[in-house]
């Protein structure tokens, strides 16, 4: 009996301290129940004190601001945090796995060198000492034969940010890259900077609260589950805005749509065109906003005339009259209607004049700066700590990427090697493009790359044409992988670090670009487990030993933080109580800016550059116009894909609780194409691509809720990794089946909808 | 008073977020979830109608679960549908005789959605409410929930025009009211849900009695009617809450809880 006294009187304690301690820092303040008896376990919030830390996620690069709730030592469930802008107390499933992440029993749990050959994933494990010192040697031995340029760095996920920005430019590389850039936003960023003077921002500025007409174009949100994006789309329509939706697929979003236009894959600009068109014709359009704040009308006039509903009809498999009721929908609401800049927009190598066709309507619009459109989002302020001129001054791109100097000559490393992405000779602007270094490490045109760091990026599953990565590999001197799981690549490591994850770690500061500016913290809830490291710490320990210490001259992650959070009265223990989140003052309207009587515009016109003059420079269209992109042969389907709810990138397959809920991805047919090749759900096939890559197998998801001429699956399966219990052999990988893309002449963008699949029996 | 969950069609975005909360928030086992998303669609390319369907337990005031329980482990309390999975016998009639197939077997013995009975005593909402991003789902006092459908329905009309509150009535009344947006067939969701017989056969399979110590389990072994069972678990369950009332530690099966 003396047990269970104690442990009743454990509860009675506990259900009466609980709710005046951690808990009201959350605002939830759940206790203990009154029926204890029929509920015998304690649930988690009552087994001991509710430690609450504050962080940004790391289950996306969408970065919500969390409140990461521990007891007794174990992170055990993760809220979005009420004051955090982005998730505003909400949290997508994605996130609401992190606790699932981080203890994936797969994780990488120790430094290891290399055994067997490369690819064959046989590795010792080491000290850090020696993975570190062995590492500092391979990578001096590249810069003394080749230079510092020879060493590429590719990162991706919210600690990127010490490798391929910090340690690279502190080390002399231009040669960083994330896939966030030419994989996916740098079309998009591109346009945005060509027609308004600066990038759209890894949060799109939508002016969300007051606007009452959302046109998507291919952007699947629900399935695509960026948490504040669902929260003020679901808004905004609930409130009664009209919703238009262009895809090939009957979306998640296209069945809550108004509109949906189920449009042929690749003709989008031929729409733009055509709404521009209507918009101008009808004289449908914002004249005095164009008048005050944009150059070219009369240009974009007299290029839009022969672009008819009737002329894109043709191209779209679109009938004139959705085509026209679609703008007019729009236009009866302008300026509070607005096309919604897509995110992952690289798809068939024409896709900044894409874009571009789109903030041209957009502009037609009145959007900008407008309530209802699209606000002018501002970087927080933050110092950064102090650190000595860069070696090289990098443009690896991401999100975040601030706009730089992009159409100005290409900085040199300290040996004298601009980049080795071709850039300004394939394709004239934007950050490193990063499938166009693979080459360079087969062929040493321009110049060897000997060395390769890759922090957090899946390469054999969101490059296109992994074969050739893997030749790559083959090449290189040396390859270290960062990561918290054994993915695919990282057998073909000489080095592995496994890194602490989110939970487990302080990091860099999250800036965040928005109607109200923010800055986020990242503290850890628990200890790194295993023998895992942060990412600072790799890149610090790295660092001193090859000679960086001028860079690294902070001792602790605590001293770098506090030091930068000193530039805005602030330090870690204040901003922890303040809730993890500082939040500055926005300029988000064009009354605002006219009130300081300056231009929001950084184009050379300081205005709204409808047509471009750079563009003709370079002997490209000035205006957009639609180039028709390769049809499927017969018999094949063009290759789209997307997102799950629960999974990102290549990244949660593995997750345990995710993988429960979505184990594989599903092969989306059209019924009658299924019927008529004699399947039918649930039915498993290969995928082969035009070059007989094959991968799979598949399920079949036979569904009218996709054209007869393309299929769909959601990216990042099919991955082959022993590693990972889960992931492993699972589904698909539309990866596997790019044996080509299409280079964006503008912004250096892999167009990845340009591959043809055909189903088949066995792999 | 009645609790209640809404439950809005029209917002929900089929995300899973909420299924992820249930299963972090109630730590449920990893092959375990209370809550699934169903795509529905009806029409042909391109006159096409979706929607999900957001599966989970409609916590019936007349819930078939608790009438065929023998061993009190499901019961009703506040208007929801709790279940106390340590008095589970593992009969599985619940099972077989819920109208919408939501209580599964997990280890032996029943497991279900109760509403995150333990999180909301102490004052928070449904992990599933507090996160989802649409804010579909909403939690309180039924009449209040109720009255909030219906206006939701009458200004959904327009973009709508077969939407519908569905639970008011039905199995007795639903804890979980829900905003359709078409007719619940669409959704595969009975318009008219009714218990499913409970077969002889599965009495038969009800000899391995999982969780022991209790007197239900050995009731129902010895083929005595469940009523009796149940009759006799509720007593034993208002004697435990007594003693609770007056501070008295329980005995019994709670030792088996890990020490400190």
């Amino acid at each position: 009996m003396a047990r269970v006294d104690l442990q009743i009187t454990r509860r009675q304690f506990l259900a009466t301290g609980l709710a005046g301690t951690a808990l009201v820092g959350t605002g939830m303040g759940p206790g203990r129940s009154n029926l204890a008896m029929r509920y015998p376990d304690p649930p988690w919030f009552a087994s001991g004190e509710v430690v609450t830390t504050y962080n940004y996620c790391d289950m996306c690069p969408w970065r919500c601001g969390i409140a990461v709730q521990s007891v007794n030592g174990q992170v055990i469930k993760i809220d979005g945090n009420s004051p955090d802008p982005k998730s505003r107390g909400k949290l997508c499933g994605r996130g609401q796995a992190g606790v699932s992440f981080m203890n994936d029993p797969d994780r990488l749990q120790s430094p290891m060198i290399r055994t067997g050959e490369r690819g064959e994933g046989k590795f010792r494990e080491v000290t850090w000492e020696e993975a570190l010192d062995y590492t500092a040697e391979k990578i001096l031995a590249i810069k003394d034969q080749y230079g510092p340029e020879s060493l590429a760095i590719f990162g991706h996920t919210s600690g990127d940010f010490w490798f391929t920005d910090y340690f690279a430019q502190a080390w002399g590389t231009p040669n960083a890259a994330k896939p966030s850039s030419s994989l996916c936003l740098s079309p998009r960023d591109e346009a945005s900077t060509l027609t308004f003077g600066f990038p759209v921002g890894g949060h799109e500025p939508l002016d969300w609260d007051e606007m009452e007409c959302i046109t998507l174009i291919g952007s699947h949100i629900g399935e695509d589950s960026r948490n504040t994006v669902m929260q003020d789309f679901v808004e905004a329509r609930s409130r009664g805005a009209q919703v238009i939706v262009v895809d090939p697929r009957f979306s998640a979003a296209a069945a809550k749509a108004d509109y949906w236009l189920p449009i042929k894959p690749g003709t989008d600009t031929a729409l733009l065109l055509a709404w521009a068109n209507v918009l101008i014709t009808e004289d449908r359009f914002d004249r005095d906003y164009l008048d005050r704040w944009a150059t070219g009308l009369d240009e974009l006039t007299a290029h839009v005339q022969e672009f008819t509903p009737e002329w894109a009809a043709g191209i779209t498999d679109l009938s004139a009259d959705q085509i026209r009721t679609t703008a007019r929908v729009m236009s009866d609401r302008l300026p509070r209607a607005v096309i919604m800049p897509g995110r992952h927009v690289t798809w068939y190598g024409n896709d900044t004049q894409r874009m571009r066709a789109e903030f041209l309507v957009n502009s037609l619009l009145g959007a900008y700066g407008r309530h209802g459109g699209m606000y002018f989002n501002k970087s927080p302020f933050l110092e950064p700590y102090p650190h000595p001129p860069f070696a090289v001054h990098g443009s690896s791109g991401g999100c975040s990427a601030e706009p730089g100097e992009e159409s100005a000559e290409l900085p040199l490393g300290p040996t004298g090697k601009a980049r080795a992405d071709g850039a300004r000779e394939t394709f004239l602007r934007g950050p490193t493009a990063m499938q166009e270094l693979i080459d360079p490490m087969i062929t040493d045109d321009p110049y060897r790359i000997a060395g390769l760091i890759v922090y957090g990026v899946n390469l054999l599953n969101s490059i296109p044409m992994p074969n050739r990565t893997i030749e790559a590999l083959k090449k290189l001197d040396f390859v270290l992988a960062v990561d918290v799981l054994p993915q695919e690549h990282v057998a073909w490591a000489d080095v592995v670090f496994p890194e602490a994850t989110y939970l487990e770690r302080y990091d860099e500061l999250s800036t965040v670009a928005y109607k109200t500016p923010f800055i986020q913290l990242r503290e850890p809830a628990v200890p790194p487990m295993y023998d895992t490291m942060p990412g600072w710490m790799m890149a610090r320990e790295l660092g001193l030993r090859v000679g960086l210490d001028p860079f690294f001259k902070w001792e602790t992650i605590e001293e770098y933080l506090n030091t930068r959070l000193r530039s805005v009265g602030s330090n870690l223990e204040k901003m922890h109580d303040a809730g993890g989140v500082i939040i500055q003052e926005g300029k988000p309207y064009l009354e605002d800016f006219e009130a300081d009587d300056e231009t929001p515009f950084h184009t050379p016109s300081g205005k709204i550059e409808l047509s471009v003059a750079e563009l003709a420079e370079a002997g490209l269209d000035p205006i957009p116009v639609y180039e028709p992109t390769e049809e499927p042969p017969d018999g094949y389907y063009r290759l789209l894909y997307g997102r799950a709810p629960v999974h990102t990138f290549a990244k949660t397959q593995n997750t345990p609780d995710l993988s429960a809920v979505y184990p594989e991805n599903e092969l989306w047919i059209n019924e009658d194409e299924a019927t008529a090749l004699g399947y039918s759900n649930g039915d498993r096939v290969w995928l082969e691509n035009e070059v007989g890559d094959r991968t799979g197998p598949i399920s079949i998801k036979a569904t009218q809720r996709i054209r007869k001429d393309a299929i769909f699956m959601a990216h990042g399966f099919g991955q082959h990794a022993e590693g990972l219990t889960n992931a492993n052999g699972k589904g698909a990988s539309d990866t596997k089946l790019m044996s080509r893309y299409k280079l964006d002449p503008i912004s250096g963008g892999a167009g990845l909808r340009v591959n043809f699949v055909r189903l088949v029996e066995g792999g | 008073m009645a609790s209640a969950f809404l439950l809005d069609m029209t917002r929900c975005i089929g995300c899973e977020a909420c299924v992820l909360a249930c299963k972090a928030g109630n730590q449920l086992p990893v092959n375990t979830q209370y809550i699934e998303l169903i795509e529905h669609t009806s029409g042909t390319f391109p006159d096409l109608v979706g929607g999900f369907q957001n599966h989970r337990c409609y916590h019936c005031a007349d819930a078939a679960c608790v009438a065929v329980c023998p061993t009190g482990a499901l019961f009703k309390e506040d208007g929801l549908t709790r279940l106390n999975p340590d008095a589970c016998s593992g009969c599985g009639y619940c099972v077989q005789a819920c109208p919408y197939g939501v209580p599964k077997m997990q280890n032996g013995r029943s497991t279900k959605c109760d509403a995150c009975a333990s999180n909301v005593s102490g004052g928070g909402s449904p992990w599933c409410v507090t996160t989802c991003p649409a804010q579909a789902l909403e939690y309180g006092d039924r009449d209040e929930i109720v009255a909030k459908a219906n206006s939701r329905v009458a200004e959904l009309k327009d973009r709508y025009p077969k939407v519908q509150v569905y639970g008011e009535t039905q199995a007795g009344g639903l804890g979980l009211i829900v905003v359709l947006p078409d007719d619940p067939a669409m959704f595969d969701i009975p318009t008219d849900p009714q218990p499913v017989p409970v077969s002889v056969d599965i009495w038969k399979g009800v000899v391995q009695p999982v969780s022991m110590g209790l007197t239900a389990v050995a009731a129902v072994g010895a083929g005595v009617l469940g009523v009796i069972a149940r009759r006799n678990h509720l007593a034993e369950l208002k004697e435990l809450e007594a003693r609770e009332k007056a501070g008295v530690p329980a005995g019994g099966s709670e030792s088996t809880e890990e020490e400190q």
